[in-house]
């Protein structure tokens, strides 16, 4: 029964959440509102599910995962392909890493820790990409980005956290 | 039993080491694609054009309901403004029937005067009209997504919003177009300020406002002057309005848009029948120059 097709074609669903909210997440925050003032607050969504993922359930969420996120976020913007994608893959290494210590870390904690990794991710972003263009790029930009993403993170982390429920506690077998 | 466990153990050091390679090639190839990016190889294009393909129809199905949603809060918006908006558009009205006679009057001048001088008048222009489906996904950069269908669309083709220039087209791949709003950090447009002549570029930084660059320390520009494009490089056309100066702070010149680019939900797709339409923006700052 557990290496029927129907038992791995369930492991895969169960794998597939955290890319497939993170997705829905990331159009549903990328809608044409038409508002100026929305364009300059939207937070970077992909960088708090990879975050909250990669923290909370870092064996299911893959770098190809990551990877994929990344990529979108290339394309729905106009920064040169594969940026965000590196900053995406960065920003597992870098979670994963810190999940060896606050994996078991409380909401507020957790959230805590994202408000310095999210710097260090969105200003290497604004670092990269004055480089890019070589030119100078408005610090006001990054640290905006920053204080919405910093800002939505409970809102963004709780429909993670509310998706989380429909995986098992233990850890889902390879 | 211990032949096992190390077995075991050696398996489980293979599968780190793997993936570490994998994450080592992940990270490599992201920074490939930057650099490549960079020289615009065609290779890193397609990757975009089809990653825009494939998500194009599900961008569609998310937008429907919050255009519904802001349909329904415009309307709102628009009675409780309707009696002022009744008064302007009466005062309005009656200086455009003014204008609309000079106007005449001038066109019948202007086909005289060009008879005399046996002038050849440009091609019309065709265009399309395309739905704006998703917006930038973040503030670094300022682009929209807007669904062409099965029109011919090329890339380099001016897009309007209202009557003025709001961007050009970037990519397009199947149904879907991404266009670079006159805002982004990529955009760079040769322009005259209508008034005086004097060149420049019209230069995105993500800000609400583009900046008029490379224009001559010497040039009379004024708060209010319009700005139109110029024609230089081939990519537009010229006498395109875009914006007007909005602010001057000594070299710094700050243009605003004519269109209200937030407000925006359908835009046009013009086709001027340009043969410079792979042109880089780049490159024609510095010729225009």
């Amino acid at each position: 029964m557990r290496n029927s097709w129907q038992e791995k074609l369930r492991l895969f669903g169960l794998r597939s959440i955290p890319l497939v909210v993170t997705l829905v997440l990331m159009f549903l925050f990328i809608m044409p509102i038409n508002s100026i003032e929305w364009g300059y607050l939207r937070p970077n969504v992909g960088l708090i599910c990879v975050y909250y993922w990669t923290l909370k359930r870092g064996y299911i969420f893959s770098y190809f995962s990551a990877f994929i996120i990344g990529l979108l976020l290339d394309v729905y913007s106009s920064s040169p392909l594969g940026m965000n994608t590196f900053l995406m893959m960065l920003t597992v290494v870098v979670t994963t890493w810190l999940a060896h210590y606050f994996q078991n870390s409380s909401f507020g904690g957790g959230w805590f820790i994202f408000t310095l990794t999210a710097l260090g991710i969105i200003l290497l972003k604004w670092l990269m990409l004055m480089i890019y263009f070589g030119r100078l790029i408005s610090l006001n930009e990054a640290l905006l980005n920053y204080l919405s993403t910093a800002l939505f993170y409970p809102l963004i982390a709780s429909i993670n956290v509310w998706a989380q429920k429909f995986l098992p506690q233990e850890r889902i077998s390879e | 039993m211990v032949r096992r466990s190390v077995l075991l153990i050696k398996t489980g050091e293979l599968k780190v080491l793997l993936r570490r390679i994998f994450v080592a090639l992940l990270l490599l190839c992201s920074f490939l694609f930057i650099l490549l990016s960079k020289v615009d190889n065609p290779a890193v294009e397609e990757i975009g054009k089809t990653v825009m393909r494939l998500t194009g129809p599900i961008m569609q199905i998310v937008e429907y309901p919050a255009r519904i949603a802001h349909r329904a809060y415009t309307y709102l918006y628009d009675i409780s403004r309707i009696y002022i908006d009744n008064r302007e558009l009466r005062a309005e009205n009656r200086q455009m029937l003014i204008l609309q006679n000079k106007v005449r009057s001038l066109e019948v001048e202007n086909q005289l005067l060009g008879r005399l001088l046996n002038y050849i008048p440009p091609a019309d222009a065709n265009f399309i009209s395309a739905k704006i489906i998703a917006e930038s996904s973040d503030n670094f950069t300022h682009i929209l997504f807007v669904y062409i269908g099965n029109e011919a669309v090329k890339k380099g083709q001016i897009v309007l919003g209202e009557e003025s220039v709001i961007g050009r087209v970037d990519k397009v791949s199947g149904q879907y177009a991404k266009v670079i709003l006159v805002t982004d950090i990529n955009s760079k447009i040769p322009v005259v300020v209508e008034r005086t002549r004097a060149r420049g570029i019209l230069s995105g930084d993500n800000k609400e406002m583009p900046s008029l660059i490379f224009t001559r320390s010497t040039a009379d520009i004024q708060e209010g002057d319009v700005i139109v494009t110029s024609g230089v490089g081939g990519m537009f056309p010229s006498g395109l309005p875009i914006g007007f100066v909005s602010q001057i702070h000594g070299s710094d010149i700050k243009v605003e848009t004519m269109a209200d680019i937030s407000r925006i939900e359908y835009v046009r797709i013009v086709d001027y029948g340009l043969s410079a339409t792979e042109y880089d923006t780049t490159e024609g700052a510095e010729n225009a120059q």
